[in-house]
């Protein structure tokens, strides 16, 4: 029984919730059995305390006992660790590896963004060079034809009967106004012009792909300088944050 | 120029944490305490300012050592007490310390001055003054 008066046991509590708040990493038992034993002292030292006004007597002995996390300080056992060790939370060790590896201060939700950024970009990229291979693709497949038309005449006429190349519409009528020879030439040329766009895209493809790298860059280092403040701005405000005080009623007589 | 006071204090301080240890030591070789007695017996019979909060981390810390062995005794009034007593390794670090306590307190006492070095002195001291 410890049978202090309402306030008493009220600046009691608050105080044994600051220590318990410096204690939330440690485990259940060590915290618990650490809490009893302020508790006992906290009763020890009022009761042995010559101050009439009740206020000032539990003032008095707390002023004594110093604050929580002098208390508490960083020479727990085992895992009773610093005052400021609730960074050490798995959920913040996680968060703080995406900080560290993504520049992040948004949580998952940023992070989600961010990839979806980035895959939307890599997206564009392997479209943009799925592209230039078609082109490369088909100008050569232009230049087999070409060759075939020209080398082998005969060959040619049986794939287009067989059904394997057709050449109908406007381009097959054009075509068939021109010599087979010429024929093939016109689809070397046109082979040629495929060839030089495929190879011209894969040269933009470079400067695109620097460019984009250089947005990307452009990115991270505004995330990596927004959380570098957000992180600045969190720790002095909670260097200049008084302790908070707890909410529960005080245990009696355990 | 006289040293700072703050830089003083914070020596002292220093000084006095490197020994608290010990100290807590010397009063549990000599009989089981909890918290509160252990820090009325610093406090009254060791005449040092002590802070209050500063001795159970180290009863913590010498517990998590094994150094000192804990237990929950009721308490006729109010809840219950966790004593704690020097286990048998404890007491016999503490009878290593404290010689070595001994021996640093002797070296830091001891009278350095050499006859030589109390004649040059004197010595310099004539010449300023002719």
């Amino acid at each position: 029984m410890n049978n202090y008066p309402e306030v008493v046991a009220r600046i009691a509590n608050d105080y044994l919730e600051r220590v318990k708040a410096q204690l939330r990493l440690a485990p259940a038992r060590e915290r618990d059995e650490f809490l009893r034993e302020i508790e006992s002292h906290l009763y020890e030292a009022y009761r042995q305390t010559p101050i009439d006004d009740d206020v000032a007597r539990i003032l008095a002995v707390l002023r004594n006992l110093g604050e929580p996390a002098e208390v508490v300080a960083c020479r727990l056992p085992g895992t009773m660790m610093c005052s400021g060790a609730k960074r050490n939370l798995p959920l913040y060790v996680v968060g703080g590896i995406f900080i560290a590896l993504f520049g992040i201060p948004l949580g998952f939700g940023g992070l989600s963004v961010l990839v979806g950024l980035l895959l939307a970009l890599a997206g564009m990229v392997a479209a943009f060079y799925a592209t230039a291979g078609s082109i490369l693709l088909a100008g050569a497949m232009f230049i087999l034809l070409g060759l075939s038309r020209i080398l082998l005449p005969g060959l040619f006429d049986r794939l287009v009967e067989l059904g394997f190349i057709q050449l109908g519409g406007p381009v097959g009528e054009f075509l068939d106004h021109f010599s087979p020879s010429d024929q093939g030439l016109f689809m070397l040329l046109f082979a040629c012009v495929l060839v030089a766009v495929g190879l011209g895209m894969l040269w933009l493809g470079r400067y695109i792909f620097r460019g984009l790298r250089f947005l990307s860059g452009l990115l991270f280092d505004w995330i990596r300088r927004l959380a570098h403040s957000v992180r600045r701005k969190l720790g002095r405000e909670n260097r200049e944050a008084p302790p908070q005080v707890g909410q529960v009623s005080f245990a009696n007589g355990k | 120029m006289e040293y700072p006071q703050d830089g003083r204090d914070r020596r002292i301080a220093q000084l006095r944490r490197g020994i608290l240890e010990l100290a807590v030591m010397a009063v549990l070789y000599h009989g089981r305490h909890y918290g509160y007695s252990l820090i009325r017996v610093l406090s009254e019979r060791g005449s040092i300012p002590l802070k209050e909060g500063t001795i159970y981390p180290i009863l913590a810390r010498l517990n998590r050592d094994g150094l000192v062995g804990s237990e929950w005794v009721e308490s006729v009034q109010g809840p219950p007490r966790k004593y704690y007593a020097l286990t048998s390794s404890g007491r016999q670090l503490f009878d290593e310390l404290s010689q070595e306590l001994d021996s640093l307190v002797s070296l830091v006492q001891r009278n350095w001055k050499t006859p030589d070095q109390s004649e040059s002195v004197g010595k310099k001291l004539a010449v300023r003054k002719g």
